[in-house]
């Protein structure tokens, strides 16, 4: 058995036709998986990743928006793409699924119990199902609904709902995206025992290589529809040969970056960005491209001064500094309570407790927590957009004007009616620096953001929704420092991006804070962006900071039991 | 995939042409009729009268001429009045009146809910009571209620509609704007030091506008049955004006022998809020395409 072929797709391409469009998905796309292997599936969005692991369970629908041609062949069993009726015998016996969200995935009008015991015929067959995916007190855990599990378990839940009917191959699509990054890892090794005791073929559907690299043995690299590289997942992570691969690598951050530097490849808006600082510096030109694949660029090389703004300052004009030593950013013992109403009772949710800290001048804090530990409440709360209900914020800093924040959802929190120029034109309206300035000084301004950015001119008459995810960010970036804050507060800004998109921003946020000398906080739950922004990493649990870690020594000095599960959660 | 990389300013162009043509081919065959047939009939209401050969309010023929009879392709009525002629005016006289009791209802009801969602506090909860006061009750009996104290006009059945239409705008936009201003897109507006009726005029209310558009349209249809629900009742416009409930009403005396007196103008109550309710759909498709 152990070397059958379970899954064959041969040729496959998969077009989708609609308003007039025909966007090829996948073209001529040809894979094999063994009975006890993992394939890996591996690309960023649109690469066409998702709809292979769609079509081989059949589950794009054939109302004639989608077409395919080539086969697949499941367990010996031929079947036409899309259209076979098989297909409704194949899904949830042969092929099973774990879907990313597992809380949109499991129904939840029933118990646990009631969805496993279909499979498995009994309740003692789905006690050992449950135990099987590592969950204690499996007995307890049948009778519950979804909505009263953790994320984690609920995941494992899914697991075994899909190991039950003893499928012949298993899809993972993106099964760990949705779960807080601490039981990420756990969930992957559950994921990886079981499917080894179940002996099936799996294709796992992912968009991180260290992922990929922890689980499958195989690994295909998806670039528009095509395979770009395949082979032995040790060959293509350890010696990818195509440059996308090549590009996809460098572009992966880990506890060992080192932070002195632009990280991934030399990218043209990054670039472009940088030259534009060295001008404006009056700094000598340099071959930036060639110093920073040479691995000889540092972000010293951008540090500049920073503009001091008369209301913080005492002076009535914007004016340039090199060095303050009043803290940017300081937190005075912030409380904060939600109080919500359970069934006539008052409940009282204590968000933060007396929680305090600075910022320094030119300092780049990160903030890592699990979801509700507060850790966004705090931002909010340092950005101005809630109140504390005790303690004191000061923002005022001397270099700078005030707190501006960056946000998860960059398309979201652009207004979409509006173009970029009004966008930024409206923040510089608001600031002291920005009052009485003539619509085409405004404007000038504005550009020289955009460019700072890595964006050009055209860019200014765009709405929001006519950008990429990448542009988005860029603009939510550009109207956050064109007035430099004192302090940026960054929101969780990659977490929404693909890798390579996501390294340059960093290396845009990295390039800000050197050249206008703002200070950052960066609240996030990867460790590893965390270290390559930040010099000291704070890490909060229930509301209350409970440990302070330099970056650079991050691995070896975290001590909290939540710091150690993100630590692991990076090595993955 | 139009924009995976630096956009130029063409390619925001060839998208927002695509939008536009996209919004129009993304409705189906029924909701385009619907929006002829909506153009048609605003057309024929706003200059069919003018074109008519008689006088709604003159008799220009025989009595109770029936239908396809010489000149009056739809027959005349009891003192011989043009049917025809009497059922545009009366759909220009309905078309009109409806779109400003949608209009002005709308308008308040849009005005208050956004004072209550916006500022929210005890002005919300005193707003919202009061609207809530004007919602406890029967629409139609209070509309009767106030037409009647107005007097019997056709100003008087407006205004009583208005009465009871604009808590129902009033709440839907409340509802909105507590929606809207949650938004990440207006915290970050916040943030970038906007604030006050600048905020809400630039960030909340562009969110909320379709939604209410797309109720007001689909409300005429059910405002011209109200209102000539109202007529029908006596409390519209007074005989002899071409008004489409009252012609109903009347011609229920002579149903037994003049049918077409009584049915023609209910046809045409209820060919307009069917269309009129129809479009709003098609619209309300149209504007999810190319709006938020």
């Amino acid at each position: 058995m152990a070397d059958t072929t379970v899954l064959t797709v041969s040729d496959l391409t998969v077009t989708y036709r609609g308003r007039g469009r025909v966007v090829t998905a996948v073209s001529d796309v040809s894979l094999t998986i063994d009975a006890g292997r993992c394939l890996g599936l591996v690309g960023e969005s649109g690469s066409g990743k998702s709809t292979i692991g769609a079509a081989v369970q059949g589950i794009i629908p054939a109302d004639g928006v989608a077409e395919a041609t080539g086969s697949i062949v499941i367990a010996g069993r031929e079947l036409a793409p899309i259209t076979d009726p098989a297909w409704t015998q194949v899904r949830g016996s042969d092929v099973t699924s774990v879907f990313q969200d597992p809380m949109r995935s499991l129904d939840p009008t029933m118990t646990i119990g009631r969805m496993l015991n279909r499979y498995t015929g009994s309740a003692e067959a789905s006690v050992a199902a449950l135990e099987r995916v590592q969950i204690r007190r499996a007995g307890e855990v049948l009778k519950k609904y979804p909505h009263q599990l953790s994320g984690g378990m609920r995941q494992r839940v899914m697991i075994a709902l899909a190991l039950a009917p003893g499928p012949r191959l298993l899809i993972a699509d993106e099964p760990t995206t949705a779960l807080d990054v601490s039981v990420q890892a756990e969930v992957l090794g559950v994921l990886r025992e079981s499917i080894e005791d179940a002996g099936c073929a799996v294709l796992f559907v992912t968009h991180d290589l260290g992922v990929a690299r922890h689980m499958c043995d195989d690994i295909a690299v998806m670039k528009d529809g095509v395979v770009v590289e395949a082979g032995p997942a040790e060959d293509v992570i350890g010696r990818p040969s195509d440059p996308y691969t090549q590009r996809l690598m460098a572009s992966r951050i880990t506890l060992e970056t080192d932070r002195s530097r632009p990280v991934g490849a030399p990218e043209r808006a990054v670039v472009a960005s940088m030259e534009d600082v060295l001008r404006g510096l009056d700094r000598p030109a340099l071959d930036v491209t060639g110093a920073w694949s040479d691995g000889a660029l540092t972000w010293e090389a951008f540090t500049g001064p920073t503009a001091a703004v008369g209301a913080a300052s005492g002076h009535p004009e914007v004016r340039l500094v090199e060095h303050v030593t009043r803290a940017s950013l300081a937190v005075n013992e912030v409380n904060k309570t939600y109080s919500t109403r359970a069934r006539g009772r008052r409940v009282d949710n204590h968000v933060l407790k007396d929680v305090s800290f600075e910022i320094g001048y030119r300092e780049a804090v990160a903030l890592v927590g699990e979801s509700g530990s507060g850790k966004s409440t705090l931002l909010r709360i340092a950005g101005g957009i809630e109140t504390a209900d005790t303690g004191t914020v000061d923002a005022q800093g001397v270099a700078g004007e005030g707190t501006q924040v960056v946000f998860q959802d960059a398309g979201a929190s652009l207004t979409p009616w509006r173009t970029v120029e009004e966008l930024l034109r409206e923040r510089i309206e608001h600031t002291i620096t920005g009052r009485g300035l003539s619509r085409a000084q405004m404007r000038a301004m504005a550009l020289s953001t955009l460019e700072l950015v890595g964006l050009d001119a055209s860019v200014l008459a765009a709405r929001p929704t006519q950008l990429s995810g990448g542009q988005q960010q860029r603009v939510a970036i550009a109207r956050a420092v064109v007035v430099p804050p004192s302090v940026l507060l960054c929101d969780e800004p990659t977490s929404a991006l693909d890798v390579s998109v996501a390294c340059s921003v960093l290396n845009l946020i990295n390039l800000l804070r050197h050249s206008l000398g703002i200070s950052i906080m960066f609240v996030t739950h990867d460790l590893a962006a965390a270290r390559l922004i930040a010099d000291r990493v704070l890490v909060m649990t229930g509301g209350e900071i409970v440990e302070t870690v330099p970056a650079e020594r991050l691995a070896q000095d975290i001590t909290t039991d939540y710091g150690r599960r993100l630590v692991d959660a990076v090595l993955a | 995939m139009l924009f995976s990389r630096r956009g130029t300013l063409e390619r925001v162009e060839a998208a927002q042409a695509s939008r536009r043509d996209s919004a129009w081919s993304a409705l189906g065959t029924g909701e385009k009729a619907s929006l002829i047939a909506m153009a048609a009939i605003v057309l024929l209401a706003l200059i069919g009268p003018t074109l008519m050969p008689y006088s709604p309010i003159i008799p220009s023929g025989p009595q109770l001429a029936p239908p396809l009879s010489s000149g009056h392709v739809l027959g005349t009525d009891v003192l011989g009045m043009d049917m025809a002629t009497r059922l545009v005016a009366g759909m220009q006289r309905s078309l009109l009146a409806a779109v400003v009791v949608t209009a002005v209802s709308a308008a308040l009801g849009t005005l208050i809910g956004v004072l209550a969602g916006f500022r929210g506090g005890w002005l919300d909860s005193a707003l919202m009571r009061f609207t809530d006061l004007f919602l406890a009750f029967p629409a139609m009996i209070i509309a009767m209620a106030v037409a009647a104290a107005i007097g019997q006009s056709l100003g008087s059945a407006m205004i009583g509609i208005i009465v009871v239409w604009w808590p129902l705008y009033a709440r839907l936009v409340r509802g909105e704007v507590r929606r809207v201003v949650a938004l990440p897109h207006v915290q970050a507006a916040r943030v970038s030091g906007v604030r006050g009726w600048r905020l809400l005029w630039r960030h909340v209310v562009p969110a909320v506008m379709p939604t209410v558009v797309v109720t007001a349209s689909l409300d005429i249809g059910a405002v011209v049955m109200t209102l000539a629900a109202l007529s029908f009742i006596g409390l519209g416009t007074p005989a002899p004006a071409p008004e489409l409930g009252r012609m109903a009403s009347d011609g229920m005396k002579y149903f037994l022998n003049a049918w077409w007196i009584a049915v023609l103008p209910s046809v045409t109550i209820g060919l307009l809020a069917f269309v009129f309710n129809y479009a709003g759909d098609a619209l309300r498709v149209v504007l999810r395409r190319t709006g938020v």
